[in-house]
């Protein structure tokens, strides 16, 4: 780097080196020296109209994509409006790059009341990051960087938030500034596998659990497993998609259902791959797991915590699927057939038992899956026709179905989508949020209409916050702040200059959808639960 | 039975709590119980961060703290950055938050809005902040908090409770005021002291911040009592009335009143950070290198210490080191500041602006012309930047604004709306730009949701003007400030809002006087055009 090369310029070359070619950003005075980097650079600027937006768009940029999404924000209000995306990326494991400005070095811990102040920035994401670090000299920038892709590439990926003040940003960048070569995941110990092959092997009634941590296992990888063993599939939200819910060894995302569970209880041994076994995988209590336990997670503390493996595996998902493939392979050559009569009948038994609320988010799902194609990427925010969503939306492929459960988010749904589709322009892209959860990021639609997104976005509307008030009807508790005005949603997508569309049928939400994925602008698409069509 | 989250309800309102801005959820349902039945008014914003600055409004209105009810997780990341504006700029407000239950704490388990350490993150933004483990600890821990909230620096003060907690019975706690500490009143000898150099000045000057609104009328008495030219900060304006002859106002960066400052041969600083958001960025006041003698007076004794070396330093609640002053410096013969003050501002103090700041003035003068007792609350943007410099409220808790301290976006409409639930007789007008008001669309539907008619005087360059300056100043190309914006009128429309443009900046008084009368809230948009310039 020359002496006229700023520490933020060089920054910004760096993350090119790194293959980022997005940030998500808001300029600000404090992070002028970034912005003069970017505006010298191939990489893509986009604007959100909140930094709790361009965290969401760096996510869904990182889920559809697998590659890290990328924020440049200003200090203080910047970092904790992003703060609520961090915290969803750190709960879902999705890596993301957050820089950040910080006040003079001087400044710092001092308490003068400088502009954009906060007493401990780098403690404030810390909880919410694999590492926040503040880089005190420019020489710490091209270390920090490389820990970063370091922790993305071979570690259980989460945010990693690095602070540069501002005098440092402006500082010349001297010494080396190249990209650093990124760890390799782990491989998993022979004789743990042989282990796990060999209980799975042996198993009467074997399950595979699988999660996010599975997503970029070799294609088919888990249904040929399962198929060997005659194994059921029970996938968490991050994890569906790696064997479609059409595969007659899938039992869905629906643990939460009784006859889901009551396969999960008689199975004998449970192989669970790259999932945290947390309520908001499943939404039960406690899991029905009973059989011997074979976990295979890249992060150590997860084999022994909430439901303690009989075997632990810590290792990539990928490397560990291949290695159980080979010797399950090689003991059962030819596939047991039993287990696709049982998952058929708890399927059947499951769709028999959905409640008359249920049915109709299950008409709705149906109706979406007509308008898409198979491809098609679905960022579904916390509604309840999502939390049906998850078992009732048939899915066929990884990365295409998007439900942030872990630090479950209201109004992380659209915004995730506008960074999905700037991820990946050619792949078509829906929202499906409720009304309560539209209205926490409803500005991020000037995004969308600014980039011109190709981009249905679904509201379901049930006029508040209807999860919470059939929680308070439930406990006695009369209905408070659950019932806000909405918008008239049709008038404001009008406004944002969004074509606008109220279905009046079942085919009508499908075609709506479709024609939303050619239309040169987002289309919202307004349904509401009470509309008689829909019963 | 009372449960624990009933019985903190009853206790809120026992202290005076008599607004509650919050969005219920499944982590906070049971502080929901005994809202029904009591006094306290609920309000629903559209996002967290709503609830935080409705509460920031509503206390910078009234000097009274409103309480918020936050879920875990997502909703405490969501408020932070009100938080952070209420800590920056000193102002009460109680957030009550649910936490996951005791046994979940710190365990990793991936339980539902889990975050590995809330209070890590909420330590930064808050002057007290406790987690109740048991109810019978309650009564107490509500008495640190509104010892913390009365009787020091006011700061929001953060109670979480795990929702196992949250259900246990508390039944036999009596609802009872909390025994606050009084806020200490100053050292005799120190006021002595202070009042001994006072009356041996002979151009003494008064440097008025936020901390001071408390002394009321008092400041203003000590002021010509001391016949000292007075300063006020953006939280101070209001203290002495814009006609007062000892009024130097706001803009400590105008060459004039610096020298008019700088030559006093002592300084009497109360409530104030002296902090570079409202004493200048680029031009520190000479003051601020010790050269006239400087007494500060300030509840944090911290504060005492940062900016400018005081030679003397009480720590007290300014109001009674206000009257204990007065007391003291019976019979002094006030010093002729006012001819001081004549001769600074002889030369127009915004004659050296800029003409896109300086154009500003007119649409100020406007407002105060229509509404003369309107709350004008600013975001960060081009008028209120202007108007914290060089506008004089005509009473206290009438002017406030996020460009000070934490320097937030998106905070006027809803401390707009905060402001106006407290102070319902009062105009009550938002002056934000486009880029700031996307940050909190969602209020829009919160105002009508509250019926809070607001007046929303929105300042359209369809960009983040500011930051663009900025970056021509700098060389660096704009990038990400020209922001696609929405039609606002059409928007207003369907929110249910009142809307009109200003084509004229003679149109203005009366779409505000108009706007003032109707029982709904109105936007007002203000663009280049509006000034005859081609926007």
């Amino acid at each position: 780097m020359g002496e006229r090369t700023t520490c933020g310029e060089a920054l910004v070359r760096l993350l090119a080196e790194y293959d980022v070619d997005t940030v998500f950003g808001i300029p600000g005075v404090h992070t002028l020296d970034m912005y003069r980097g970017i505006a010298n650079s191939n990489l893509r600027h986009v604007q959100p109209r909140s930094e709790q937006g361009a965290g969401f768009m760096a996510d869904g940029y990182a889920r559809v994509s697998g590659r890290p999404g990328v924020c440049t924000l200003i200090t203080g209000p910047g970092v904790t409006n992003a703060s609520t995306p961090m915290g969803q990326a750190y709960a879902d494991s999705t890596p993301m790059l957050v820089i950040s400005s910080e006040n003079a070095t001087r400044t710092l811990g001092k308490g003068w009341g400088c502009l954009h102040e906060i007493p401990d920035q780098e403690a404030v994401t810390r909880p919410l990051t694999a590492l926040s670090a503040t880089a005190l000299s420019p020489d710490d920038v091209p270390e920090l960087v490389a820990r970063a892709f370091s922790i993305f590439s071979s570690s259980r990926p989460r945010p990693v938030h690095i602070s540069v003040p501002i005098d440092v940003l402006a500082m010349p960048a001297t010494g080396d500034w190249s990209a650093r070569t990124a760890a390799a995941l782990g491989a998993p110990d022979p004789a743990a596998i042989e282990a796990a092959a060999e209980a799975l092997c042996r198993a009467e009634r074997p399950l595979i659990m699988i999660g996010g941590g599975a997503v970029d296992t070799r294609a088919g990888g888990v249904a040929e497993l399962a198929e060997l063993l005659g194994a059921g599939i029970v996938p968490s939200n991050a994890g569906k998609g790696i064997v479609p819910d059409s595969h007659p060894l899938n039992l869905g995302t629906s643990m939460v259902k009784e006859a889901t569970r009551a396969f999960v209880t008689e199975c004998d041994v449970v192989l669970a791959i790259g999932t945290e076994l947390a309520e908001t995988d499943s939404y039960v209590e406690w899991l029905p797991i009973n059989g011997k336990l074979i976990r295979v997670d890249i992060d150590a503390p997860k084999i022994n915590d909430l439901y303690p493996a009989d075997i632990g595996i810590v290792a990539d998902a990928g490397r560990s699927l291949d290695a159980l493939l080979g010797l399950v392979k090689a003991e059962l050559p030819t596939p047991r057939e039993d287990a696709a009569e049982r998952v058929a009948a708890a399927r059947r038994q499951r769709h028999a038992e959905l409640d008359p609320l249920e049915r109709i988010h299950q008409s709705m799902w149906d109706a979406i899956r007509a308008g898409l194609p198979e491809d098609a990427a679905i960022f579904a925010d916390m509604t309840q026709l999502a939390y049906t969503g998850t078992f009732a939306m048939p899915v066929e492929r990884p990365r295409t179905w998007f439900h942030a459960a872990g630090y479950c988010t209201l109004g992380c749904a659209m915004p995730m989508a506008i960074g999905a589709k700037v991820a990946a322009p050619e792949r078509p892209v829906a929202a499906i949020a409720g009304d309560g959860g539209f209205m926490f990021t409803v500005g991020e639609l000037a995004a969308a209409a600014e980039l011109r997104q190709s981009l249905p976005i679904l509201i379901w509307n049930n006029d508040g916050y209807a999860q919470i008030r059939d929680g308070m009807v439930r406990r006695g508790i009369p209905p408070v702040g659950v019932d806000s005005p909405n918008p008239d949603f049709l008038l404001l997508a009008e406004a944002f200059g969004c074509d606008r569309v109220r279905p009046g049928s079942f085919d009508e939400v499908s075609a709506s959808m479709e024609r939303a994925l050619s239309a040169p602008r987002p289309t919202l698409i307004e349904v509401r639960q009470g509309a008689e069509w829909l019963s | 039975m009372t449960t624990c989250g009933a019985a903190l309800t009853e206790l809120l309102e026992a202290n005076g709590i008599d607004h509650v801005f919050g969005i219920p959820g499944v982590h906070t349902i049971e502080l929901y119980r005994g809202l029904a039945g009591s006094g306290i008014r609920h309000v629903t914003p559209r996002h967290e961060q709503g609830a935080g600055f409705m509460a920031d409004g509503f206390a910078r209105a009234s000097g009274r703290p409103a309480a918020c009810f936050i879920i875990t997780g997502p909703g405490m990341t969501n408020i932070a950055t009100a938080m952070g504006q209420a800590y920056g700029d000193s102002v009460p407000m109680v957030v009550v938050s649910g936490v996951n239950q005791r046994h979940e704490l710190g365990m990793g388990q991936g339980r539902l809005h889990e975050l590995s350490d809330q209070r890590a993150v909420i330590r930064n933004v808050a002057a007290f902040s406790h987690t109740l483990l048991r109810p019978d600890d309650l009564p107490a821990v509500v008495e640190r908090a509104f010892a913390a909230l009365r009787s020091a620096r006011p700061r929001p003060v953060h109670i979480e409770i795990p929702i196992d907690v949250l259900d246990l019975p508390a039944d036999g706690i009596e609802a009872a005021p909390a025994a606050s500490p009084s806020p200490p009143a100053p050292d005799p000898a120190a006021i002595a002291e202070a009042a001994q150099r006072l009356r041996e000045a002979q151009r003494p000057a008064l440097l008025l911040g936020g901390g001071a609104l408390g002394a009321g009328d008092e400041a203003r008495r000590l002021a010509e009592v001391l016949g000292s030219p007075t300063t006020l900060t953006s939280n101070a304006k209001g203290l002495l009335p814009p006609d007062h002859p000892l009024l130097l106002g706001s803009y400590m960066a105008s060459r004039e009143i610096a020298a008019c400052v700088d030559e006093s041969d002592l300084l009497l600083a109360i409530g104030t950070e002296l902090g570079e958001t409202d004493y200048g960025y680029d031009e520190p006041a000479g003051f601020a290198n010790g050269a006239p003698s400087l007494i500060r007076i300030d509840i944090d004794p911290e504060q005492t210490t940062r900016n400018a070396r005081p030679s003397l330093a009480i720590t007290a609640d300014a109001r009674s080191a206000v009257a204990a002053l007065l007391e003291r410096l019976a019979g002094h013969s006030p010093r002729d500041g006012a001819a001081r003050v004549a001769r600074a501002l002889r030369t127009d103090p915004k004659g050296s602006l800029e003409a896109r700041f300086q154009r500003h003035h007119r649409v100020l003068e406007a407002l105060r012309s229509a509404l003369p007792d309107a709350i004008v609350v600013g975001d960060s943007t081009e008028p209120v930047y202007f108007g914290q410099t060089h506008f004089n409220a005509n009473h206290p808790r009438a002017w406030f604004c996020s460009s000070t301290g934490y320097g937030t976006l998106g905070y006027a409409l809803p401390a707009a709306i905060g402001a106006k639930l407290a102070r319902p007789e009062a105009p009550v007008v938002a002056i934000t730009g486009d880029g700031g008001l996307m940050y909190c669309l969602g209020e829009m539907a919160s105002a009508v949701g509250a019926g809070a008619p607001v007046i929303c005087l929105l300042w359209n360059n369809q960009s983040f003007e500011e930051i663009r300056h900025c970056m021509v100043e700098a060389q660096v190309e704009p990038v990400g400030v020209d922001l696609y914006s929405p039609d606002f009128l059409a928007l207003s429309a369907s929110v249910g809002w009142a809307a009109a443009r200003a084509e004229t900046l003679d149109a203005l008084p009366e779409l505000l006087r108009a706007a003032a009368q109707r029982s709904r809230p109105t936007l007002i948009e203000i663009t280049p055009a509006t000034f005859g310039e081609l926007g």
